[in-house]
């Protein structure tokens, strides 16, 4: 996995057989991964064991109950948060926001904690509901505050964002803390993938689906990077475009949230890097970041699952040790264009 | 629970990792605590003081206080400890009233004062009050110092092994409130429960200590004789009530560490024995933990087969696991298995 991130950035050329290159190479590394994350587990299931034991065997039970939904599940949630990210980053016009650094994390944690409160029994979608309305909520109070800084330094909006994020955070933990709820709060933030199997993953489709409108309305959020002015001169219906996007955003969030907790820097990250590879028109980067954000995820899951084995190290650590390190990168770079 | 924004969630991690590596450590060995009666109507009470304030590098100063007899207002911050006080037919007159468990609320005068918190002294508030004899342990611990100058502070933490510090902990609360002989009878009645418990565990077979929280899966460690506080918890269904583990070299694990469902059903324990910690948060009755558990996978357990996925009391377990009341709790939380 850092041979494919390294690849392309270690000398980066704008020519297009280079990229047409590293393209392949992010396609069959993540398809390796992919099918290398069916078989790495606790359990033995190995090809040796699916044909030996045929279709009732233990084997082939796990491959569809757990490891298969797991897949898919880290798959769908890489792709997805890389995606919020680039989103997020042509909305405000910065490159360095994503959910976790706007306080949209943080009020949908706020909006899954007020769920579990006031309607424990409730079904799984209808507390992704709330949190992508309280997700909603956050994309929005963060847009209307940096519209009110008067200054739009780079440095200045995702600063404002994670102090907006800080204070939501402390209301959460705040009201965990009066309830007895900060253990199991903590636990269930924490991103990982451990208890993941069919009939606790399949919330992750909202979020591939969001994908999906986030490609359809890709040219439209190109032009909404170029600002408010540009856009609307261009005939563009400037707040439908923007509230398309921040549903998307705060989707893919509470989506996430729910089904995996949170997982660090990615949405930073992936989008970033693949602006350095082939710029910045949205359409084209789509399935860039979709992918680098998949295989990204899939390559930590992995390691998460390996590492202790046969017990699990938290995802969310993993990715923030990587995602920390390529983040630092992507600032100090000499002569960085990460902006 | 600010494991939102990406730079903060490394760091976290970093220092969860050292926190989890360190608290194995910071072992506290019992001292020569024989409790003997003076003449002067004062009881000593000597322990192992770790001065460092931190369980990372801990310096140990053997700690000697004279406690006086039948102290008339009792603060206590260790919930095994209240429990203990409670149980021996005192009252205690102040308390971190948030932290108190339900069942342990009879034990609190009618007008008992809020001492704060089990990691913060409202010293004010207790000064006000002129107390005789001011309890902490495990949280509570590195309060000694301010406390002490207000009032004599004996520190009850876990040390040593489960039965040693209940032990020691009872007999030492037996004679300070003038209650020799209730103690030792309540103690040899948890002697006797804990060896009816392990009769009936040495025939169940093998069993996994397994904390649910937040939807996610911990497996827990026998903690080794171990058992400061973080440790114990659900390893102590290893270490008192001697169920054998399923998995031999399940070691430093202190929070317990996280597994997947697949981890259930290879390593197929014949009892699970779950510590729900979302029990508090589920509606009336139900079990949190029960939903995330009813699943295929398991399903397919032996344990599950054979209806031994035995409900532990979450705050007797994971909150107090100390003290003579709680401590019965726990054996008739095993001896379920026996009906």
């Amino acid at each position: 996995m850092t041979a494919t991130l390294s690849a392309p950035t270690s000398a980066p050329t704008r020519t297009r057989p280079r990229r047409t290159w590293v393209g392949a190479l992010i396609g069959v590394a993540l398809v390796v991964l992919a099918a290398a994350s069916l078989f790495i587990g606790v359990s033995d299931v190995s090809p040796t064991a699916l044909v030996e034991g045929g279709a009732d065997s233990d084997a082939a039970f796990l491959l569809v109950a757990s490891r298969i939904p797991r897949t898919v599940a880290v798959l769908l949630v890489g792709a997805s948060l890389g995606i919020a990210g680039l989103i997020l980053q042509m909305l405000v016009r910065n490159k360095f926001v994503e959910p976790g650094t706007t306080g949209v994390t943080e009020f949908a944690t706020l909006g899954m904690l007020v769920a579990i409160l006031l309607w424990p029994g409730m079904a799984m979608m209808g507390k992704m509901g709330i949190a992508a309305l309280f997700g909603l909520i956050g994309t929005w109070v963060f847009m209307r505050v940096i519209r009110a800084v008067p200054v739009r330094q780079l440095v200045l909006v995702p600063l404002v964002g994670i102090m907006l994020g800080g204070i939501v955070g402390a209301v959460t933990t705040f009201f965990a803390y009066r309830l007895d709820l900060l253990q199991s709060l903590s636990q269930w933030a924490q991103g990982s993938f451990a208890t993941i199997m069919a009939g606790r993953y399949e919330y992750v489709w909202v979020a591939g689906v969001m994908v999906v409108v986030a490609w359809i309305a890709a040219d439209r959020f190109s032009v909404i990077g170029l600002g408010e002015d540009f856009a609307t001169n261009l005939g563009l219906d400037y707040r439908r475009v923007v509230g398309i996007g921040m549903v998307v955003v705060a989707v893919i969030t509470a989506a996430v949230l729910v089904t995996a907790g949170m997982i660090p820097f990615l949405g930073l990250v992936v989008p970033n890097i693949v602006s350095l590879i082939i710029g910045d028109n949205v359409r084209r980067s789509i399935p860039w970041v979709a992918g680098l954000g998949a295989l990204f995820v899939i390559a930590c899951d992995i390691l998460a699952r390996v590492i202790r084995f046969p017990y699990e190290i938290p995802l969310s650590v993993i990715v923030g040790v990587i995602g920390a390190g390529l983040f630092l990168w992507l600032l100090l770079r000499k002569g960085s264009r990460a902006h | 629970m600010s494991t939102t924004r990406p730079l903060i969630a490394a760091s976290l991690a970093l220092v969860t990792a050292a926190a989890l590596t360190g608290c194995a450590t910071g072992t506290e060995e019992v001292a020569a605590d024989a409790p003997a009666a003076s003449d002067a109507g004062t009881v000593t009470f000597s322990w192992d003081r770790n001065t460092a304030g931190e369980d990372e590098e801990p310096a140990y100063e053997e700690t000697t206080v004279e406690v006086p007899k039948n102290p008339e207002t009792i603060v206590v911050f260790d919930m095994a400890s209240l429990d203990t006080i409670g149980a021996l037919g005192a009252e205690v007159a102040g308390a971190p009233l948030d932290s108190v468990p339900d069942y342990l609320q009879e034990h609190l005068a009618d007008d008992a004062f809020n001492a704060g918190t089990l990691f913060e002294a409202d010293l004010v508030a207790i000064e006000a009050q002129q107390p005789d004899l001011i309890v902490i342990g495990g949280r509570s611990a590195g309060l000694f110092e301010d406390l002490n100058e207000i009032a004599p502070t004996v520190d009850l933490s876990i040390a040593g092994s489960f039965e040693e510090t209940l032990e020691r902990n009872t007999t030492f609360l037996g004679e300070v409130l003038g209650a020799e002989d209730e103690a030792a009878e309540a103690l040899a009645q948890l002697e006797d429960g804990i060896a009816e418990a392990r009769a009936v565990t040495v025939d169940a077979g093998t069993g996994l200590g397994l904390m649910v929280s937040g939807g996610r899966l911990n497996a827990m460690a026998p903690s080794e004789g171990d058992a400061t506080g973080r440790n114990a918890r659900g390893g102590l269904i290893y270490d008192v009530f001697g169920v054998e583990p399923v998995v031999e070299d399940v070691k430093g694990a202190t929070h317990g560490e996280p597994v997947s469902f697949e981890f259930l059903l290879e390593h197929n324990p014949d009892y699970l024995w779950v510590v729900d910690r979302d029990a508090a948060t589920a509606a009336e009755g139900a079990q949190a933990a029960a939903t995330v558990l009813d699943n295929d996978i398991v399903n397919q357990t032996t344990a599950f087969q054979n209806d031994q996925i035995v409900y532990l009391d979450p705050t007797a377990w994971y909150i107090v696991f100390g003290g003579i009341q709680t401590t019965q709790i726990m054996i008739d939380d095993v001896l379920q298995i026996a009906e």
